[in-house]
């Protein structure tokens, strides 16, 4: 109904116009209180909403049934976390469990789910919003959020149900609620203040607050702590009033002509602002019919702002989602430096007018995937390996045998020539796992993300390669079930007929396509964050889960360095058509395909002297621990004969 | 079963992955999202052989791409091996269809492959005044918004050997056809290697002398290459 729309309407717009903010004396330049969609209720950039034909029109309307305590209501208040009922279950669970286990093993979180769940029965995440205070437009609200989730997200997608989610939520809310208390717990004890349950500084970085964050950020607290991990102060203190002034240019900008043909991104942004989380009601043009969404218009600043920032970027499709996400945890300036932030440091040349950056993670996540999970790796690239047809015995040989004798595998000009599987891979890098991951997954990792720098995205990768295996190992079995010959089993060359060679070939492209839409569905599916936190970040026998940010680095500038040697090879051959990827799809001529083979065995023999050798000082460690764990058992069994 | 890559290339926004989406799953949103990198979509129709009447399946295979001019890098990854390309443009945008034809190419000079089936596609026929089903009164609320007229993307299409059709994925009208069209004129291409290869199969498994004389014949074979 449309009444409905408009109370909603009107609710969102004043917490614009007089957030809670304002009226605390936060300061009118931005708030501090970080909750989603800080836009809707923090931040006014008068000059430019004053104009808002949505904001005239919503507060002059009559008939309103919000009362003072609704506009005090933040979006994730009106979706589930509510402050009172966490305050008051902090309370009896402090009572109850005491306060003192939130120091070193706080894994048993699941064990004390078990233990308080007669508390958390009885309060029900989901009754926050049947509560008094929210009579006349509460059942407008509780309609969405039957349906949307906290953030503003529909539930529901193509690979989770409502009801997969509902069943998710109810235990993953519990959890938000224990982890949030374990947070006040750790701010009290480092003297630092929550106010207005929105802390903006946070302990310094230890294994302690490491583990917390991996655990996840409260969801209030995230965009402030983001800010604060990403040290994004210090970089708005450097460009005091820019973002004003790029302001300025983007009001001109795009008040003149909005299909300017000097400024071509003006017209990709415009195209893809509707395009940017469509099932989001923050960015539905529904809710607001005056006129366009306010987040909608943020949306555009910041993207036109960045684009005059930065031309070397410019406006790159995948931003609009990253830009979006930082909208709905933080007002309108520091979202923008955030995407600075995210777009240089965490994502260098990602982003940039030939993509390279990106094509350079992909190829050092290659090389991990390579080097720490042989057993996916023969699945994405099994081309160059000899024994390709049977996985499991050839798990088996890939870690049992030493490195020199896969010579043959440590070919590595899979780093210019990517796997096909990089195509999706590409896009968890470029949209930083929006959209490919569920929203709450997606926001853990980003919380990792700023507190441990960029090499976290690569073993978020690798833990999502890693779960997917089960996918993977069915799609094979099932294949060699279907099909009565093997994808892989290239005979003899000297036997080998083109048409032999095409067939291979197809065979290949097949096993590409169906391994790629594996890769392409399994993440969707992952719900809940912690299958990947519980299953494999936190468990040490992860080889990868030793990488850090120096190992990250190296392998980037290895990857980067090689790229260019193959590059200038390729223009010393010449033959740049007949080497490179685009053509390879025409080698029908037996001839060619030879020439093909030969630039490419030149090439690999110049470069795969250099082999990319990771850092291998901590295997001792795991190896240590197993012969300790030996020594132990065998201590037990001399005690137990005696 | 005949398995067949189909990539669809295309400035942003004319709509290709909501194409795919009708074709895939017979659904339209009118908002969505961007799409990043690449997605991978499948689907199976039936088509008849026009002399044995007999139904043949035809796996498509899809590759949806992004449309911003910076993902072109990505490109010919995608349409690699590909047996036909959907090149679509939007009927109320001008621009997007001189993208269109610097795709179109793009792939004659990159895939050089003869049978690579490319189809010409107006997307967004529901905003354009020729629609058959509309009734007066919408006609006068909605106004024509068409700017690519019929004729010049139908003589470009034709001046270039390109198969060619307007189409909307709103209305889902002449989605399928333009599948089914393609699946038929890549069986038509395809069917004399796929009787060769089945003789050649069915000499192999008699005896290798066999093998060579019917591989003779294969010098026809568009696709063989043994000379």
């Amino acid at each position: 109904m449309s009444k409905d729309e408009t109370t909603i309407k009107k609710m969102l717009v004043d917490h614009k116009i007089d957030g809670p903010l304002a009226a605390k004396g936060f300061g009118p330049k931005y708030s501090l209180r970080s909750p989603s969609v800080p836009n809707l209720h923090a931040k006014v950039y008068t000059e430019y909403n004053m104009s808002d034909p949505t904001v005239g029109n919503a507060t002059g309307g009559q008939g309103t049934s919000i009362n003072e305590e609704d506009g005090t209501l933040s979006v994730i208040d009106m979706y589930g976390d509510d402050d009172n009922d966490i305050d008051d279950i902090v309370s009896s669970r402090a009572i109850n469990l005491g306060s003192g286990n939130d120091d070193g093993n706080d894994a048993d979180d699941l064990r004390s789910s078990t233990q308080s769940e007669n508390i958390f029965n009885t309060t029900s995440i989901n009754n926050s919003i049947d509560k008094p205070n929210g009579t006349g437009t509460g059942k407008n609200v509780q309609q969405d959020a039957q349906h949307n989730d906290r953030y503003g997200f529909k539930k529901q997608n193509n690979s989770i149900s409502e009801s997969d989610y509902d069943r998710w939520w109810l235990d993953y809310s519990k959890y938000c609620i224990r982890r949030k208390h374990k947070w006040q717990l750790l701010l009290e004890k480092s003297g630092l203040p929550i106010v207005d349950d929105s802390p903006i500084r946070f302990p310094p970085k230890s294994e302690k607050l490491k583990r917390y964050v991996r655990k996840g950020i409260p969801a209030e607290w995230r965009g402030n702590a983001w800010w604060y991990f990403a040290r994004g102060q210090e970089k708005l203190n450097k460009h005091k009033g820019l973002y004003d002034k790029l302001l300025v240019k983007v009001d001109k900008m795009t008040s003149q002509n909005k299909n300017d043909k000097t400024y071509p991104d003006l017209d990709i942004i415009e195209r893809d602002l509707n395009r940017t989380f469509p099932d989001n009601i923050h960015f539905q043009k529904e809710v607001f019919q005056n006129g366009e969404p306010p987040m909608i218009k943020s949306l555009r600043r910041v993207l036109v702002s960045f684009s005059l920032y930065n031309p070397k970027i410019g406006y790159c499709q995948s931003m609009n989602f990253i830009a979006g996400l930082l909208l709905l945890f933080l007002d309108e300036e520091r979202a923008f430096w955030m995407l600075v932030i995210i777009t240089s440091r965490y994502l260098p040349g990602v982003h940039d007018i030939n993509l390279e950056g990106v094509n350079i993670d992909q190829g050092v996540l290659m090389l991990c995937v390579k080097e720490y999970l042989p057993e996916i790796w023969t699945y994405i690239y099994p081309n160059h390996s000899d024994t390709t047809v049977d996985t499991e015995s050839n798990r088996r040989t890939m870690s049992s045998v030493p490195h020199k004798t896969q010579s043959s595998m440590m070919k590595n000009n899979f780093l210019y020539k990517l796997p096909p599987i990089t195509l999706c891979t590409a896009s968890w890098f470029m949209s930083c796992f929006i959209g490919v991951l569920p929203i709450e997954t997606t926001l853990r990792i980003w919380d990792c993300m700023f507190y441990e720098e960029s090499h976290f995205l690569f073993k978020a990768s690798l833990s999502i390669l890693k779960l997917s295996e089960h996918d993977l190992l069915k799609h094979t079995k099932k294949r060699y079930h279907s099909s009565s010959r093997l994808p892989y089993s290239i005979t003899g060359s000297n036997h080998n007929s083109s048409g032999d060679l095409l067939n291979n070939k197809m065979h290949q492209d097949e096993n590409d396509m169906e391994i790629f839409q594996v890769i392409q569905t399994f993440p969707k599916k992952l719900l809940n964050p912690n299958d990947i936190f519980d299953k494999i970040i936190f468990k040490k026998k992860f080889s990868f889960n030793r990488l850090d940010q120096e190992e990250i680095d190296r392998c980037r500038k290895y990857v980067t360095t090689q790229r260019n040697k193959y590059k200038r090879y390729v223009e010393l051959i010449g033959n740049d058509d007949k080497t490179s990827e685009e053509s390879s799809a025409t080698l029908v001529n037996k001839e060619n395909l030879d020439k093909t083979q030969d630039a490419d065995d030149i090439i690999n023999g110049a470069l795969s002297s250099e082999v990319y050798g990771f850092k291998r000082n901590l295997t001792g460690v795991h190896w240590n621990n197993s012969l300790k764990e030996k020594v132990r058992q065998m201590k037990k069994k001399i005690d137990g004969d005696e | 079963m005949l398995q067949f890559k189909l990539v669809l290339l295309g400035d942003s926004s004319v709509g290709k992955s909501s194409i795919v989406h009708r074709f895939v799953k017979d659904s339209f949103d009118e908002l969505r999202e961007s799409t990043i990198g690449a997605a991978f979509l499948a689907q199976t129709i039936k088509i008849k052989d026009t002399e044995t009447q007999e139904d043949i399946d035809i796996k498509f295979e899809i590759w949806d791409t992004a449309g911003q001019e910076r993902y072109k890098s990505l490109a010919p990854m995608y349409y690699r091996n590909a047996n036909a390309a959907l090149v679509v443009y939007d009927l109320t945008q001008k621009n997007s269809l001189s993208k269109a034809m610097s795709w179109v190419d793009e792939l004659k000079s990159k895939v050089g492959d003869e049978d690579l089936v490319i189809y010409l596609v107006g997307n967004k026929l529901d905003l354009c005044d020729n629609v058959e089903n509309r009734g007066g009164k919408e006609q006068e609320e909605e106004e024509n918004k068409r700017v690519v007229t019929t004729q010049e993307a139908d003589s470009y299409a034709k001046d270039q050997g390109l198969l060619f059709a307007e189409i909307s994925a709103k209305t889902g009208q002449g989605v399928k056809e333009v599948f089914q069209t393609i699946g038929e004129k890549l069986y038509e291409i395809k069917k004399p290697e796929l009787l060769a290869k089945k003789n050649r199969e069915y000499g192999r498994n008699s005896s290798e002398a066999v093998d060579i004389n019917i591989q003779r014949p294969n010098t026809n074979d568009p696709t063989s290459c043994c000379s």
